[in-house]
Formats: C-alpha cells, sequence, structure tokens
C-alpha cells in the first residue's frame, strides 16, 4: 500500500502538471462506471505531434496520477504511436501493480486518449 | 457479547473488520448448515413430490413461510410472495400493480433519497403509462419534511414508493406516520415500502405501518443471496395479474385459458430458489435465537461508536442524520481531497472492509454535490476492535495525503 499510495503518486495527484483546458485542440471523454467519474483529456497538434495537453475531471489518486504522468510522455509524441500504447505501460509508469479494479482507474486516462479523432 | 463466534468466515480471518453489512450480511453458521443440509441431504423439489424426501423439502421451504408471516406481522402467509430479492419484488410491483392501474396522468411518489432500483422501475412503468414520476425532497438534515407529503400527494397519486432506512444516508423514514399521511389525503394510494436496508435490524409490523406492499431480501439479513420477498395486502396481491408464468402458479391448463393458482403460488413461478428459502427460514431463527434486544443493543452501541469516532475527524463530513433515533447503522462519508476509492482501499490493506462509490444512488450523490462516498455499514457483530481498526486505516489515510 505504501507502494502504491507512494509520494510521486500523491504528489501528481495533489499538483497535478497537466489539470486544465486547452481552447482550442481535439478532445474525447469517458466515464469509469464503476465509480462515475468522467476524465476529459485536451489534446493539441503540429504535423501530427502532440504539442500541449491537458485533462478535466474527477478521480481517485490513482487514476489521476496515470492520467498526468501519461501527458507528461505524450508530449512531443505522435498520437498515433500514443494510441497504440498498451496498460502495462502504464502501470509501468506508476511504477506498482495492480488489482483489477484498480487497473480500471489507471487505464481509464489511455482509454480517453485512445478515443480521440475517432 | 460477541457475536462474531457464530460466523464462520471469523475463524478463518479473526482480524477481519467487516463494515459492509448494508451490501450483504454475513452468513451464520446455522444458516450455512440448513443450506447444506438441505443440498446434501434431501435435496427434491418441493410441492410436487410424493415421497418423504419432497415432503421434507415442501416443509421446510413451507416453515420459511410462516416464519416470515409471523417476522412481519401478518396472519395470512398467503401474502407472503418469495422471490429472488427486493429488486424482484419491486419490478414485480410495476409490472403487474403497475402496469394494470396506472393510468395517463397519474401520478407516482418516490422520494430522493432511493437505490436506482425504487427509481428505474418507476420511471420505464411512468414512460409505459404516461404517469408523472414526482419526488420527495430531502431536507438539510438528511430527512423526508412533513410538508412534502402534503405538497405532493393529491387525488392523482396512484403509489408512493419509499425506502424504510436509506443505503447511503441511514435516515429511518417513519413509515406509519407517512402512510397515515399519504391515505389522509387519498385513501386508495397504494404505499411501497423497500425494506432492504432495516429487516436485519429492527423488528418491523407491516399491519402497524399501514403500507400496501412491503419488499427485502434475504442476504441483507443474514441468509443466501437469491432470495427475498414481497409482502403485500390479499386484496391487492388478488386482484393483480401473474408477473411470471410457468409451473407451479398454475391450478389448470387448457390450450387456451389457464387458471391461475392461489395465493402465495400465484406469484411464484417454476422451481424456487428452495435452498436459499431454507436459508432464510434458518436466518430468521437464528436472529430470534439472537433476539432484538441483544441485536438492537449491540447495533445501537457500534453505531454511537462510529458517529462519535468518524465526528472526530477533520476533513470528514458524514452525509446523514446527526440524531440516532432518525436512523441506523449506515455511515457515508466523504474526506477533504481523498477520492472514495483510495479511502476503501488503503482501509482494505489494513483488513477493513468498506464500499466506495454511489452506493446505486447517484442521482442522491448529485443532491449531495459529490461523485462517490466512502460508506460504514454495521451488522450484529459489528464491535469495538472493528471500529478502532477502521480509525486507524483512516489515520493512514489522512497520514499518506494530509501529510499528517
Ligand atoms: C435500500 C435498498 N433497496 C434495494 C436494494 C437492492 O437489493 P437486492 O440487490 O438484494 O435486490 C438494496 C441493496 O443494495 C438497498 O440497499
Amino acid at each position: 500500500m505504501d507502494d502504491l499510495y507512494r509520494d510521486l503518486i500523491i504528489d501528481h495527484y495533489q499538483h497535478p502538471n497537466h489539470r486544465g483546458s486547452l481552447a482550442d485542440g481535439v478532445s474525447a471523454n469517458e466515464a469509469n462506471l464503476m465509480c462515475g467519474d468522467t476524465l476529459k483529456i485536451m489534446v493539441k497538434m503540429e504535423n501530427g505531434k502532440i504539442t500541449d495537453a491537458k485533462f478535466e475531471g474527477g478521480g481517485c489518486a490513482i487514476s489521476i496520477a496515470a492520467v498526468d504522468m501519461l501527458l507528461d510522455y505524450v508530449k512531443g509524441k505522435r498520437l498515433s504511436d500514443v494510441q497504440k500504447m498498451s496498460g502495462t505501460e502504464i502501470e509501468k509508469m506508476l511504477g506498482v501493480e495492480l488489482t483489477p479494479s484498480r487497473k480500471k482507474c489507471a487505464y481509464l486516462g489511455l482509454e480517453v486518449i485512445k478515443k480521440i479523432g475517432l | 457479547m460477541n457475536l462474531k463466534r457464530y460466523f464462520p468466515i471469523y475463524k478463518k480471518y479473526p482480524k477481519l473488520a467487516y463494515l459492509d453489512s448494508s451490501a450483504t450480511a454475513l452468513k451464520p453458521q446455522v444458516v450455512v448448515e440448513a443450506m447444506t443440509d438441505y443440498l446434501s441431504h434431501y435435496s427434491a423439489n418441493i410441492h410436487r413430490g410424493l415421497y418423504q424426501m419432497s415432503e421434507q423439502a415442501s416443509s421446510a421451504y413451507d416453515e420459511t413461510r410462516k416464519l416470515i408471516a409471523e417476522f412481519l406481522g401478518t396472519k395470512d402467509e398467503g401474502e407472503i410472495v418469495f422471490t429472488r430479492g427486493t429488486t424482484e419484488g419491486i419490478n414485480l410491483i410495476a409490472r403487474t400493480w403497475g402496469e394494470t392501474y396506472i393510468k395517463p396522468g397519474d401520478e407516482i411518489v418516490t422520494t430522493q433519497m432511493e437505490h436506482h432500483v425504487n427509481i428505474v422501475p418507476w420511471q420505464v412503468l411512468a414512460n409505459k403509462t404516461g404517469a408523472k414520476l414526482r419526488f420527495a425532497k430531502i431536507n438539510d438534515h438528511y430527512l423526508i419534511s412533513n410538508d412534502q407529503w402534503e405538497q405532493l400527494i393529491n387525488k392523482k397519486t396512484k403509489l408512493v414508493a419509499i425506502t424504510h432506512e436509506s443505503n447511503v444516508l441511514g435516515t429511518i423514514n417513519p413509515i406509519a406516520e407517512i402512510t397515515a399521511k399519504i391515505k389522509a389525503i387519498n385513501p386508495t394510494c397504494v404505499v411501497v415500502v423497500d425494506g432492504a436496508q432495516i429487516v436485519a435490524h429492527q423488528p418491523v409490523n407491516v399491519v402497524e405501518l399501514g403500507c400496501d406492499f412491503y419488499v427485502f431480501s434475504g442476504h441483507k439479513m443474514y441468509a443466501s443471496t437469491g432470495v427475498g420477498v414481497l409482502w403485500g395486502k390479499r386484496e391487492l396481491l388478488e386482484a393483480m395479474p401473474t408477473f411470471m408464468q410457468g409451473g407451479a402458479m398454475i391450478r389448470e391448463v387448457g390450450w387456451q385459458e389457464t387458471v391461475y393458482a392461489p395465493l402465495p403460488d400465484k406469484f411464484e413461478a417454476g422451481t424456487m430458489p428452495i435452498a436459499e428459502v431454507i436459508s432464510l427460514g434458518a436466518a430468521i431463527r437464528f436472529m430470534k435465537s439472537i433476539g432484538w434486544k441483544t441485536i438492537q443493543e449491540q447495533e445501537g452501541k457500534i453505531s454511537a461508536l462510529v458517529q462519535k469516532r468518524l465526528g472526530e475527524i477533520d476533513g470528514l463530513k458524514i452525509f446523514g442524520p446527526s440524531d440516532l433515533a432518525n436512523r441506523g447503522g449506515v455511515f457515508s462519508f466523504a474526506m477533504e481531497g481523498v477520492h472514495a476509492h483510495d479511502i476503501a482501499q488503503i482501509l482494505d490493506e489494513t483488513g477493513v472492509c468498506v464500499r466506495a462509490g454511489h452506493h446505486c444512488a447517484m442521482p442522491l450523490h448529485g443532491l449531495l454535490k459529490v461523485d462517490s462516498s466512502t460508506r460504514v455499514s454495521v451488522g450484529m457483530y459489528s464491535d469495538e476492535k472493528d471500529i478502532e481498526g477502521l480509525i486507524v486505516g483512516l489515520q493512514q489515510v489522512k497520514k499518506i495525503f494530509y501529510h499528517g
């Protein structure tokens, strides 16, 4: 547990780098059916590469930390490459092993980003 | 009084702090044994076998009905219908009584503190029939004010559906008083009560309540999942069409026409969950052997402790009446800056089981202005140690999230 709620995760949860919105860009949103939390992600692109990304919405520490870390990572990457990422990579970013129900929380950000442009 | 010793789960997990009884109650040894005994030694189908083993199964099944009738304070066993649970009971009423008697322009009233099952079937019914669905509001004390009934009930109100105890707020609605108010304005209005959250915690007498239907689930009162009870006034049940059609609920079947069996068989189509009904009988016998006095004293003491200890935590807000006289042992709360899922997960690591989410009451959480809450609920086995564990876990939550 101390592992799951280690400082890095709490830090991203309490002081996310990417909370907010973008005036222009493309977006998608999705709800976590287990808790009803909804997450919206907006990305701005130039030449197919992500130049900026923000998220809005509530969620638990795991889902917020996961989406914030993901948005740290996606800058400069191609959206199409990001959309190919797997849940395992999210777990690697978080650096923890997750129970099945928490995987849903952790993967929410990735699921939303995969919906962008669809 | 240590009631944990009746529940085999504590032999396997002596330190378990199970605080999720409002989702489902733990099962006592005698319930497990009654079910196992049926499944191992006389697992025949009921009512149709002339051999002894079938008679034994039938009599165990019928015995539960007798116990339930007594438990609810009615003499008429024909008014006790076994269902799969509260959910089936409410759906049965909506689909049979509702679809027959609700007409365009009629009004159906429920409340803002209902479980989804006491909202959605009424939405469907209202949409199908052209009736209007209205909601009694909760006030700042998490209660329904008396004036709500005067404002809402009129001659067009055909049905009121209300929970006896809220599975989120813990609020206990004074059903006898409410029913009297409703019937004073409109004597023909039918009152449906969802007893899921209360039947394990205080005696219920349907005659004194003055309602028309009362439904609950076995699994929240120490019996197995898969069985519940619908009580209804005989004249209403008799005037209702059947719900499901099949074996056991008929008297005579022709190619084109069928005569249905009398109550309660009319509503018990097909092979019923016999083992589960037998478990419900065992649960009632078990509760009787412990006695309401012991159950209520123990739960009252622990509920008071939960309320006091939760109240001492900074940044924690309980959604529910502060006066224990108006509530049962269900406590939903939010902690500033911490998501309910994180609270539940940290508590789980310390062996404390609580529920996090919207508890099947999304509209109510909207009113409370939170997406989710953490819920602690007590059963007869809950004790001081469980609450100690809860508080230690919540201090851990504070340490992680508040760095203090
Ligand atoms: C107040 C209330 N009504 C109805 C239900 C539904 O009960 P069941 O799922 O056993 O049908 C519940 C259980 O969650 C409840 O708390």
